[in-house]
């Protein structure tokens, strides 16, 4: 298994976003986290990308416990909802931020940044756009631009939080076909949020449906729209 | 000042003549209040502020450019401004740091006592100078609670720089944590979080996210930190000891050439700092016109 | 991060700041005089004079340092440890109050002559050019149509000279009692407009926005006025009484024992009793001791009949009689009236 979380327990005050979820990700699977708004979702992928601290159970990746190891240790790419670019860098230079800020023994020469953030954005279909800044491209360009960034790190695990929220229906449906492919040629193990359902069932290999910070199912499309394991699942998935 | 144009006849702007109908009239007559009530006010205004601004200048060259000059160069005059630059130079920092920390603590975290914090913030806004100022002393005057202790290690705190600073300090904190606490509250962590995700050590993070974000709103607080800091005049009273040619700020300097009858060195000083803070003006509009772009690009 | 880059800052800024205010603190060749306000002109010369004496007598180079404010308000920075040498205040009170918190001996005022009081000054009146509502003494302040400029007695010193001078005035006034005292007073203050905080507020009320008919004013800022504002625009009126000031000098013990300056402070308020001492005070029209440097400025100086402090019982009880809340002059003046 590529990411393991067990018994994962996570309280802001009285209330339990997280209430001992336990849940395995296989290596190049495309994960679906859907389940209505406060449900959990969100908290989940801030918990494992590090921004959220567990206050109980283990996260392990590659069968490394990684639930006291701080976020920029990690080499877990997250895509924002509303992708956070930093506003005051070029495109280009938003994607090289992983690499650049990287200790120097380590670092890329600025040249093999330079390569990789044109590679990157050349597969990303936004070659000619790494001069500009992120209010001067499209909401579609930025999630693109967003994804590049998370993706120069080279992390072991991609995040996606509501990553067609911010989109259009049109777009959307574009970028979803996009991004699956992308996904398979790339080989990543990616987990996404979302609250819309047909997109979880179009994109994902499986689906994990949440509520109050449990897993009701997790399945496959096919089996949680054919048998859902109880009536939350069927009401939600209908 | 004079008013530039009497309010016009309302009729002037009528393209029909003729009898006005009663819907004409009544909105001939709002607009002849409006424009009446914008004359005022643009009266008021010039009365209240450029009048003075002009006659502080006239009055400091009614003798001539060389006179006021003179004025300026008298070594007294150039302790206080050497004192008002140095004061400046110390406090306006400090209080940069500290409002950059305090609100990026403010904007970026939930905790217990954060309202309270955000309150006294502002606190020396709602405090009189001359309070701002008492504090210092009953803090480290001879009768102080560390006065005692000071005066055994023959250190002064008021009467002396470092009275002047911790008031002018006071009385200027607000400024910079204020002109960043909605910016940064605005923004919100997501930027910072991006960049962490990415890797990026704290100062990493400070350095090339967060300072860009917010520096030219905190350029703009510097701003008028400092035009405040070298503008004090009832904090830095109480602790000065109004000692001439050590103690006297350029603010304390006016006064006291005032009361000497010295009336072209008391306006040629006031010139000079109504001068700061034209170019004050000038720049806060050049950063608001700035912030304004950046909060509008905001992604 | 940014947290460490404060601490370190502030301490460096702290720092800084201590070992320039211990360096100022060290430096023991300079004197610092703790003054009102009217005597800026006079301590200006004189200082000028006592550091080219010093340097003759002595070879040493000394800087007098000055600071100027409301008596009152300078004898608090005093007490919360502004570091004078010497002070040379308006009132003997003012000082009792120092000598009292233990900062100079009680009997300061045995020190030196003439109660350590080099010189003295009085209360005059300064009207406009010609005296177009010739003003001759106290009694024409109370006509119809003139306007009277003095200082708030609650705030300034001198101001409630001009209320002894006038009280002193109706207590001479043929079947005097403490009803036609009082009701002189408010006579008086019907004829005041504004009220000004300090000496030199009214000055400038008075002289440059050219406001009212007469001041009350000292008599050394009625001759500076002259001076500043144009000898031939304003006359000084010499009223039949008037009242006797004599602000006082002292070292104070504390200070100069600490940092090593009694020497110099005895030597500099010595001098003020010397003959170019009291021509300097003389100059700057505050009246000599020195009955001879006197006798060469009678002219400015004209003989006044004048009561003291003490035909008011002393400052304490001038102070509770008519200056205290429900005090007489509270009881005659209606602000906004």
């Amino acid at each position: 298994m590529m990411v393991e979380m067990r018994d994962l327990r996570k309280t802001f005050g009285a209330a339990a976003a997280l209430d001992g979820l336990s849940l395995s990700v296989g290596k190049g699977e495309f994960l679906a986290l859907l389940g209505p708004s406060g449900s959990g979702k969100t908290t989940l992928l801030r918990v494992l990308a590090g921004l959220e601290f567990v206050s109980s159970g283990s996260i392990a990746i590659g069968g490394r416990p990684i639930q006291d190891v701080p976020a920029r240790e990690r080499q877990i790419g997250l895509v924002f909802q509303h992708y956070a670019l930093f506003r005051h860098m070029t495109v280009a230079r938003n994607v090289a931020f992983g690499l650049e800020v990287r200790p120097k023994r380590n670092r890329p020469s600025a040249a093999a940044i330079r390569d990789r953030v044109a590679e990157l954005l050349e597969m990303m279909e936004i070659g000619d756009l790494g001069g500009r800044y992120p209010d001067q491209i499209s909401g579609g360009q930025r999630q693109r631009v967003a994804l590049a960034r998370a993706l120069a790190v080279e992390p072991a695990l991609l995040l996606l939080d509501e990553p067609f929220g911010a989109l259009d229906a049109k777009v959307r449906r574009n970028l979803r076909v996009w991004l699956r492919a992308l996904h398979d040629r790339m080989g990543l193990t990616s987990i996404f949020v979302t609250h819309d359902q047909a997109e979880a069932l179009d994109m994902a290999d499986r689906v994990a449906i949440l509520r109050a910070g449990r897993i009701e199912q997790v399945d496959t499309p096919d089996a949680v729209s054919r048998h859902p394991a109880n009536d939350f699942v069927r009401e939600f998935m209908r | 000042m004079p008013r530039s144009h009497p309010p016009r006849h309302p009729d002037a702007d009528a393209p029909i003549a003729g009898p006005a109908r009663p819907a004409q009239r009544r909105w001939d007559l709002a607009a002849l209040r409006r424009r009446l009530a914008i004359g005022l006010a643009l009266s008021a205004m010039a009365i209240l502020l450029v009048l003075p601004l002009v006659l502080i200048f006239t009055e400091a060259l009614s003798k001539g450019l060389d006179i006021a000059l003179e004025a300026l160069a008298e070594p007294e005059a150039w302790s206080a401004i050497r004192l008002t630059l140095t004061v400046a130079a110390i406090a306006v920092p400090i209080n940069a740091i500290c409002g950059t920390a305090a609100a990026w603590c403010i904007g970026r975290f939930e905790f217990p006592g954060r309202a309270l914090l955000t309150t006294l913030i502002d606190l020396p806004f709602s405090v009189s100078p001359v309070i701002s100022g008492l504090v210092w002393v009953l803090l480290f005057g001879a009768n102080g609670y560390f006065g005692a202790w000071l005066d055994r290690h023959d250190v002064r705190i008021v009467f002396a720089l470092p009275g002047l600073v911790l008031a002018t300090m006071f009385v200027t904190f607000p400024f910079v944590a204020r002109s960043l606490i909605s910016l940064m509250r605005e923004q919100g962590a997501a930027e910072e979080e991006a960049a962490l995700t990415l890797g990026a050590n704290g100062w990493q993070i400070f350095v090339r996210v967060t300072l860009p974000n917010i520096f030219w709103a905190m350029l703009y607080g510097v701003l008028l930190c400092n035009a405040r800091a070298m503008g004090e005049f009832g904090a830095v009273a109480v602790v000065s000891g109004h000692i001439r040619g050590q103690t006297l700020t350029m603010p304390l300097y006016v006064e006291a050439l005032f009361n000497d009858y010295e009336w072209i060195g008391a306006f040629s000083v006031a010139a000079l700092l109504s001068m700061l803070a034209l170019v004050t003006l000038a720049l806060r509009m050049l950063l608001e016109w700035r912030i304004e772009r950046d909060r509008s690009a905001g992604v | 991060m940014s947290h460490r880059l404060t601490r370190r800052g502030a301490l460096g800024a702290v720092l800084g700041m201590v070992a320039g205010g211990t360096a100022r603190a060290a430096d023991a060749a300079a004197l610092l005089n703790v003054s009102y306000d009217p005597t800026r002109e006079l301590y200006r010369d004189f200082n000028k004079a006592f550091v080219a004496q010093w340097k003759k007598s002595s070879g040493q180079t000394v800087a007098i340092n000055q600071s100027h404010g409301g008596s009152g308000a300078q004898t608090r920075s005093v007490l919360d440890g502004l570091q004078a040498d010497v002070v040379t205040l308006a009132l003997a009170a003012d000082i009792d109050a120092l000598a009292r918190r233990g900062l100079l001996a009680t009997d300061w005022q045995t020190r030196l002559p003439n109660n350590a009081s080099p010189y003295t000054s009085t209360i005059v009146f300064l009207v406009r050019k010609g005296n177009p509502k010739q003003i001759a003494d106290w009694g024409d302040l109370t006509k119809p149509g003139v306007e009277v400029i003095t200082p708030n007695p609650k705030t300034s010193g001198g101001a409630r000279w001009n209320v002894l001078a006038a009280l002193a005035w109706a207590r001479r006034q043929p079947g005097a009692t403490a009803e036609t005292e009082e009701a002189y007073l408010r006579a008086l203050f019907r004829q005041v407009p504004v009220l000004d905080t300090g000496a030199r507020g009214s000055t400038t009320t008075f002289a440059r926005r050219g406001l009212g008919d007469v001041l009350l004013a000292w008599e050394n800022e009625a001759h500076l006025a002259r001076k500043e504002f144009g000898e031939t625009d304003f006359a000084i009126v010499t009223p039949s009484v008037s009242v006797l000031a004599e602000p006082p000098v002292a070292v104070v013990d504390s200070v100069a024992d600490k940092r090593g300056t009694r020497t110099l402070a005895e030597a500099y308020l010595r001098h003020l009793y010397t003959a170019e001492g009291q021509d300097i005070a003389a100059r700057n029209f505050y009246r000599p001791r020195d009955a001879a440097i006197a006798a060469r400025h009678t002219s400015v100086f004209p003989t006044i009949a004048m009561a003291t402090i003490e035909d008011f019982g002393g400052w304490d009880k001038a102070q509770a009689a008519y200056f205290a809340d429900g005090g007489l002059f509270d009881r005659v003046f209606t602000p906004g009236k």
